[in-house]
């Protein structure tokens, strides 16, 4: 009997146990984000993917291709058939297979039309067989080339083509913009509402529950709800036109209006966020000794100067936490523009890259913008690292 | 994984052997009504034909996005059996040959699609091959509300409008105190008709694009001025509707180009605006135009049950399409069912079939998705006066080849 050491038979227990979430990881989050980067590097189409899958009839594809039907194929000479016969169409048009041009040079080196003509003559063909089975039986060699899907390996060819892609840019800027405005109004009225929340004002768990209640509600019911706010005769226009009709203000489209959807957006994202954050700063409230506050009561600090020279500096590990979060999830905004958004000048880059992948086929060129954002991303986050130094 | 999902896939098989084929369909969800003639055809066909071969059909409609959906459920290999293709998206399916083609079945059982209107049957053609077959089909007409032309003393619109006469019309109206007489969306297939009539074209032979020839950039000039010079129309979101049927029948707009999609909508859930609503041709220019809509049934290419699919296929053409035709009140793609179909406000549609254009742009690559969305981004633009017609024009010149590049 093999004697385990202690050491090793405990680290496999721990592993065992652990090896549900260690699989789901993996599987969920490692492999999707390689399969990202190698795609970004390919010109993957999600509907090609299948192609060698199908079955088909090579009976019928031939009679469509030689003009011969089946039955009277053996009344013709081989070799006037295989002069006619040209392989890559044949499997282009009439098998239906899309061929990038190495698949074609190698069909029209290695096909053997001969021995697929004199099979259908004698009438020795299957009646449904897989494309990629076809092809591998009469390929005198490369068959292998054909067992599966494998995206044309392209280089930097998609990071060359965003640089000429205007929707690129502005996508981007969108998102850029998008995080500026958002993540320091966002965390500054965070931190407001948690000094308000943290207060021993009446009724604070009421108001708690208030700020925090957009956090929870799902954004597409938010959107909708901001889709009838935001309309032209909608309940915002409604207050603007009583409080400044007579000053000659004119309804606006505000989600329509390229100017100003964006940040219509934007403060919709503020405010249902914010609450969300200010949990985060509750707790860090809750961390400062109440002896600190004393201490500067006595000395006679105002409220003014207390809530700058106490409550902000020792709030630095949630304002970065909460700046750091915020960024990431300004520049991956994608609900709200989704459900609101219709022109194209205001989209941000996730819905960019949702068009691309699901709507446009383009996935290779969707993964690389991913890459893009995902460097992007990486790199703020350690931008902001460093500025915001984190003390403890 | 694999083993575990063929075991189950036998055992399903096994059993599938002793049950009846399954055959899944598949489009996005119409109205309660339309939800209603669909599961009645697949309920008449379960009962009748169905039993006697052996075939299942369950409906699954796609919610939300479908053309993604489909997309993504095909390179997954979860695809339905049978499917809506737009025509629209038509060449792109057919291009990536995910379809299944049609032509030896129709040989096969001689079933005879000569009955169809010609122009749906070719629409749904690539390389000479059918791949898939009308389900109905839509056209655009002018919708106005005649309560609102009388109360405004403004003769109705007739079936000779143009667009010069329209637009006098619309001018009426407006002068007599309706601020925003017309619904006018920012979409690029309802541009499309103004273009045609107007004697441009959407591509040239070689298939580039045409949008800058004077024609054509005319038409455009004049689809905008609608809104920002004459400011006789306005978007539906303008409006504080969702879509032009919906400003047309809560009565936010008075004339409208929509297709006979509205007709349900407003009966039902209108039924006071609807009795006032007139329905005419759409205006003319040099020559009349309209925009033909129409989606085929199609069969998925990886589909096991190939013939059983087929059956389907047959079914919902003939005696389905009559369900639909009677109880959704869509427009047969049949001649002898349109012949039949006497309802008087849908003949000014069933007109349009004779000299509309399906709603298709062709392009070398098949793809034309990501041009329509920025066409109609900057159309958007155009509304707003955010740009020129000249400047929208030249963005598409210049950028077309990348729009409908792979």
């Amino acid at each position: 009997m093999i004697t385990v050491k202690h050491k090793t038979k405990e680290a496999i227990v721990g592993y065992v146990f652990s090896l549900p979430i260690i699989i789901t990881v993996i599987v969920f989050t490692i492999y999707p984000i390689i399969a990202a980067f190698y795609y970004s590097v390919t010109d993957y189409q999600p509907l090609e993917a299948r192609k060698f899958t199908y079955t088909f009839n090579p009976y019928e594809s031939l009679e469509f291709n030689t003009g011969i039907l089946r039955e009277e194929a053996k009344d013709y000479p081989l070799d006037q058939m295989i002069q006619s016969f040209d392989p890559v169409t044949f499997v282009e048009i009439d098998v239906g297979v899309n061929l990038s041009d190495e698949d074609k040079e190698s069909i029209r080196k290695n096909f053997d039309s001969l021995n697929l003509l004199s099979d259908y003559r004698d009438g020795k063909l299957p009646t449904e067989i897989k494309i990629s089975d076809f092809l591998m039986k009469y390929m005198k060699s490369d068959g292998e080339r054909f067992a599966k899907y494998r995206p044309k390996f392209v280089g930097l060819e998609n990071f060359k083509q965003m640089f000429k892609d205007m929707y690129f840019y502005t996508s981007l800027s969108n998102a850029f913009l998008y995080s500026i405005v958002v993540v320091p109004i966002q965390t500054l009225l965070a931190i407001i509402l948690a000094v308000a929340a943290n207060s021993k004002i009446r009724g604070k768990n009421f108001f708690k529950s208030i700020f925090f209640l957009p956090a929870v509600t799902s954004s597409a019911a938010l959107s909708m709800i901001f889709w009838l706010i935001y309309s032209k005769p909608g309940i915002l226009n409604q207050v603007l036109m009583s409080l400044f009709g007579r000053f000659g203000f004119q309804p606006i489209d505000y989600l329509n209006e390229p100017g100003i959807a964006l940040f219509a957006i934007m403060l919709m994202n503020i405010w249902s966020t914010a609450g969300y954050f200010m949990i985060t700063f509750l707790a860090g409230l809750q961390d400062i000794p109440s002896s600190i506050y004393e201490a500067a009561m006595i000395d006679g600090a105002t409220g003014w100067q207390t809530f700058w020279k106490i409550t902000m500096p020792l709030l630095r590990p949630q304002i970065v936490f909460v700046s750091i979060m915020g960024t990431i999830g300004c520049m991956q905004v994608f609900d709200q523009i989704y459900f609101l958004i219709k022109n194209l000048r205001n989209i941000t880059i996730s819905f960019y890259i949702y068009k691309n992948a699901f709507e446009y086929g383009k996935m290779g060129y969707a993964s690389a913008l991913a890459v893009v954002l995902f460097a992007i991303i990486l790199a703020l986050s350690l931008i902001q690292r460093k500025v915001v130094k984190e003390e403890y | 994984m694999k083993k575990v999902f063929s075991t189950i896939l036998l055992v399903l098989l096994t059993v599938g052997l002793f049950a009846a084929t399954k055959v899944t369909i598949s489009g996005w969800p119409g109205n309660p009504v339309e939800e209603g003639a669909i599961k009645q055809a697949v309920d008449t066909f379960n009962s009748t034909i169905g039993k006697q071969k052996g075939i299942e059909v369950v409906w699954e409609p796609i919610a939300g996005d479908y053309k993604q959906m489909l997309m993504t459920k095909l390179s997954g290999g979860t695809g339905p059996d049978i499917f809506y293709v737009d025509v629209y998206v038509f060449e792109e399916l057919a291009r990536a040959n995910v379809l299944l083609p049609l032509d030896t079945y129709i040989k096969r059982d001689g079933y005879d699609i000569s009955d169809f209107y010609p122009t749906l049957v070719n629409a749904f053609k690539y390389q000479g091959r059918t791949y898939g077959l009308p389900k109905d089909f839509s056209t655009l007409a002018l919708v106005f509300n005649k309560a609102v032309f009388d109360k405004y003393k403004v003769p109705y619109l007739t079936n000779n409008e143009t667009w010069d006469s329209l637009l006098k019309k619309l001018q009426q109206l407006k002068a007599a105190g309706l601020d925003t007489p017309m619904v006018l969306a920012a979409d690029f297939n309802r541009v499309i008709p103004t273009i045609i009539s107007y004697g441009g074209r959407l591509t040239k032979p070689d298939l580039s694009t045409a949008l800058g020839e004077p024609n054509a950039k005319k038409a455009i000039q004049f689809y905008v001025d609608l809104v920002t010079k004459y400011k006789v129309a306005n978007e539906p979101s303008a409006l504080g509707a969702g879509w032009i049927g919906e400003a047309l029948a809560t009565g936010k707009a008075a004339v409208g180009m929509e297709g006979p999609w509205l007709i349900g909508f407003t009966k039902e859930s209108y039924p006071e605006t609807f009795k006032n609503l007139g329905f005419v041709e759409m205006p003319k220019g040099i020559k009349k135009s309209t925009m033909i809509y129409t989606v085929s049934w199609s069969i998925n290419r990886g589909t096991p049950n190939k013939d059983a699919a087929w059956e389907v296929v047959k079914f919902l053409t003939s005696d389905g399409q009559k369900i639909f035709v009677d109880g959704a009140g869509v427009l047969a793609s049949r001649r002898s069912l349109a012949a039949k179909d006497t309802d008087p406000i849908k003949q000014v549609f069933y007109k349009g079939a004779e000299y509309g254009t399906p709603w298709k742009v062709p392009t070398k690559t098949g793809l034309f998705a990501t041009a329509n969305d920025q066409i109609n981004s900057l159309l958007a633009d155009l509304f707003h006066s955010k740009i020129t017609v000249d400047q929208a024009v030249q963005t598409i010149e210049a950028n077309y080849n990348t729009w409908i590049s792979k």
